[in-house]
């Protein structure tokens, strides 16, 4: 009998892409759950990328997904490269009969690429989690066991999130080999302003949209009262559903002090949840939750959503817990993707009333 | 020995916390015994309050005081008030926080480089939403001056949206929230690209200190807590004034957010 089928034995992880992501976020993570979880082999189309991302965990690398789907030593696979690729290597770890799948956010593009993601992960039965870490936070964990009906009771929510540079949390979490070149868009043209909108929402309110969504029993009604770009890249978007008021605010800036809170507040109860910032390991999310006049504190915990994730990767593995449902990962999606629409939609709107009152 | 005697409406001693803040500050102010002839006239902000204060002028008051003083037109009660002398000073929940003075100054001096300015009001259930709103702007046009496009987006037995932008662009987002859970306050923040400033004010119902806090590159400062809430610190204003001969510019500030409050309807 192989190795393979002992339950106890250590789970091998691949991953594809090699990026900041995976250096700073996941090869920490998993450096510190060493006794579930061994990098096995590391995929990137960078081949010097994905040699020396390896050889800092002693892995096999390489440069074709095939090579990583076909390894045996691979039970787990993290989809970590450029968000255009995620839905199609989705696909495919799930067809390759792998044990689970991590996929960074965001999980698709479109709405299309979700329902062939769904279909393939009812096929397969291979279970799929999403890397929004801030579900798996041991901090919004507790919170959740003890907010009792805040969810159906909210009236409003609010995500505010102020991010320092982040190459100063990489820095603090590992040696980075690899870095993006950074660019200085034109922000007077009006579809710049619309992309970097797009951007905000697909890829930093995404992190939270699936808490707010937990407090929104009516997301499908979402709409947009007004969106508006802060410099140098953020948003300030005031949505509405017919129950609830939703904010959500960003700057991305080169301010030393980081902020990355959730609220939600009903009549009589009231959660905010601080997070740690992104990259580094930090521990946890503390929740404090007000009841009346009593007020509840969960946490801080010594670990973050990140390891949350690879923790419930290796339950989902082991079959030790059952994967979420891939309609509530669609939900998700679906939701951040009616936002990040009707964002842009309203910055047309606006531009061509202005427009109309010029000419 | 009291200076000045006192005599105030049992609406606005309710309100303004009065019985309190006189007995707070005992060498400077003390109860009217003779009602007719007191020096200070304490009265409640509500609709026609500004009638009310020009009636007190004419009586011969030396100092006003209206508390919770509702939007109203304001210029005729200035001009009153300049030609008699006379002080009137506005008890306003937030904007009249003593810190309000180190946080304007804060808040000024970085809004030319503000990127974002975001202010949260929070009321308990109850509280009537065009008073939260007014409330809520006193404070933010204290600190921050006059707000353009300044504009309703939504309003709801719950709370409400509001937009507008500073002088230099930056977008500038309101929000007002009723509920129980939360102690009333306003929260201020504006960011900068390199830090920002936090401000917090607490209602008056007891001297809980406001919080200021400026951060920059070398840090973050939290200007020094002030234990006084903001009734007290308005009777000491108007002590202030009376003793140095001086008016202030409360009716003039506050002819401001009459102004924005009227843009929004
Ligand atoms: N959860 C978080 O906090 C968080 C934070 C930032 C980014 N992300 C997500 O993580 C992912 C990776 O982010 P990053 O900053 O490391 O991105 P990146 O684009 O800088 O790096 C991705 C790596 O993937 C490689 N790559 C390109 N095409 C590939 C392909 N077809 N297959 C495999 N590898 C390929 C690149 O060579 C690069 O090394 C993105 O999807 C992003 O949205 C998550």
């Amino acid at each position: 009998m192989s190795s393979h089928t002992d339950a106890t034995r250590i789970l091998g992880v691949g991953i594809l892409g090699a990026g900041p992501v995976t250096q700073a976020i996941h090869l920490p993570s998993l450096a510190r759950l060493g006794h579930i979880l061994a990098v096995r082999h590391i995929m990137d189309v960078d081949p010097t990328v994905a040699e020396s991302v390896a050889a800092r965990v002693g892995a096999a690398h390489s440069t074709s997904i095939d090579a990583l789907l076909g390894d045996p030593d691979v039970d787990i696979v993290a989809i970590c490269s450029p968000h255009q690729f995620h839905a199609e290597q989705v696909i495919a770890a799930c067809r390759a009969g792998k044990k689970a799948v991590l996929c960074e956010k965001p999980f698709a593009m479109n709405a299309d690429e979700a329902a062939r993601i769904s279909a393939v992960s009812q096929e397969t039965a291979v279970p799929i989690i999403v890397g929004a870490m801030h579900t798996f936070d041991p901090g919004w964990i507790a919170a959740s066991e003890d907010w009792g009906e805040l969810p159906e009771h909210a009236h409003t929510i609010r995500s505010s999130i102020v991010l320092p540079p982040n190459a100063r949390f990489e820095d603090f979490a590992t040696e980075i080999i690899t870095r993006p070149a950074g660019a200085a868009p034109d922000y007077s043209d009006p579809e710049v302003i619309k992309g970097a909108l797009r951007g905000g929402v697909m890829g930093l309110a995404i992190h939270d949209l699936p808490l707010i969504r937990r407090f929104t029993p009516d997301f499908k009604d979402v709409e947009v009262l007004e969106a508006r770009h802060v410099r140098p890249f953020g948003y300030v978007i005031s949505l509405r559903t017919p129950t609830r008021s939703i904010e959500l605010r960003a700057a991305m800036n080169n301010t030393w002090k980081p902020e990355w809170s959730f609220e939600a507040v009903s009549d009589d109860a009231a959660l905010r949840i601080d997070f740690t910032p992104s990259y580094v390991q930090a521990g946890s999310a503390v929740a404090t939750l007000t009841q009346g006049t009593r007020t509840t504190v969960h946490g801080p915990f010594e670990h973050n959503g990140y390891e949350g994730e690879w923790r419930e990767l290796a339950a989902l593995a082991t079959g030790e817990k059952q994967p979420p449902s891939a309609q509530s990962l669609i939900d998700d999606l679906t939701f951040a993707l009616d936002i990040a629409e009707a964002t842009v939609t309203h910055v047309d709107t606006r531009n061509a009333v202005v427009e109309g009152a010029r000419a | 020995m009291s200076q000045y005697t006192v005599r105030a409406t049992p609406e606005a001693r309710e309100a303004g916390a009065i019985t309190l803040s006189v007995a707070s500050l005992p060498e400077s102010f003390g109860p009217a015994g003779d009602y007719d002839n007191a020096h200070v006239h304490a009265i409640a902000g509500h609709a026609g309050w500004t009638t009310e204060a020009a009636r007190a002028i004419s009586a011969g008051a030396r100092g006003v005081v209206v508390v919770n003083p509702a939007p109203e037109d304001t210029d005729d009660l200035d001009d009153a008030a300049q030609q008699n002398g006379t002080v009137v000073v506005l008890d306003q929940r937030w904007a009249s926080n003593p810190a309000a003075t180190a946080a304007e100054v804060a808040v000024r001096s970085m809004a030319g480089r503000a990127a974002v300015l975001d202010v949260v009001a929070t009321a308990p259930l109850g509280t009537d939403i065009g008073a939260l709103i007014a409330d809520q702007l006193a404070a933010v046009v204290r600190l921050a001056g006059p707000l353009g496009n300044l504009k309703l987006l939504d309003r709801r037995q719950n709370g409400y949206t509001a937009t507008a932008v500073l002088a230099n662009g930056a977008p500038v987002a309101l929000q007002g929230i009723i509920s129980d859970a939360r102690p009333a306050s306003v929260n201020i923040t504006m960011l900068t690209d390199d830090g920002g400033a936090r401000v917090t004010l607490p209602d008056p119902v007891a001297a809980w200190p406001a919080t200021v806090k400026v951060t920059g590159p070398q840090g973050e400062l939290l200007v020094p807590t002030i234990y006084e809430s903001a009734h007290r610190t308005t009777w000491r204003r108007l002590k202030e004034h009376l003793d140095a001969g001086t008016l202030p510019s409360d009716l003039r500030q506050f002819a401001a957010v009459s102004e924005a409050i009227a843009s929004l309807t």
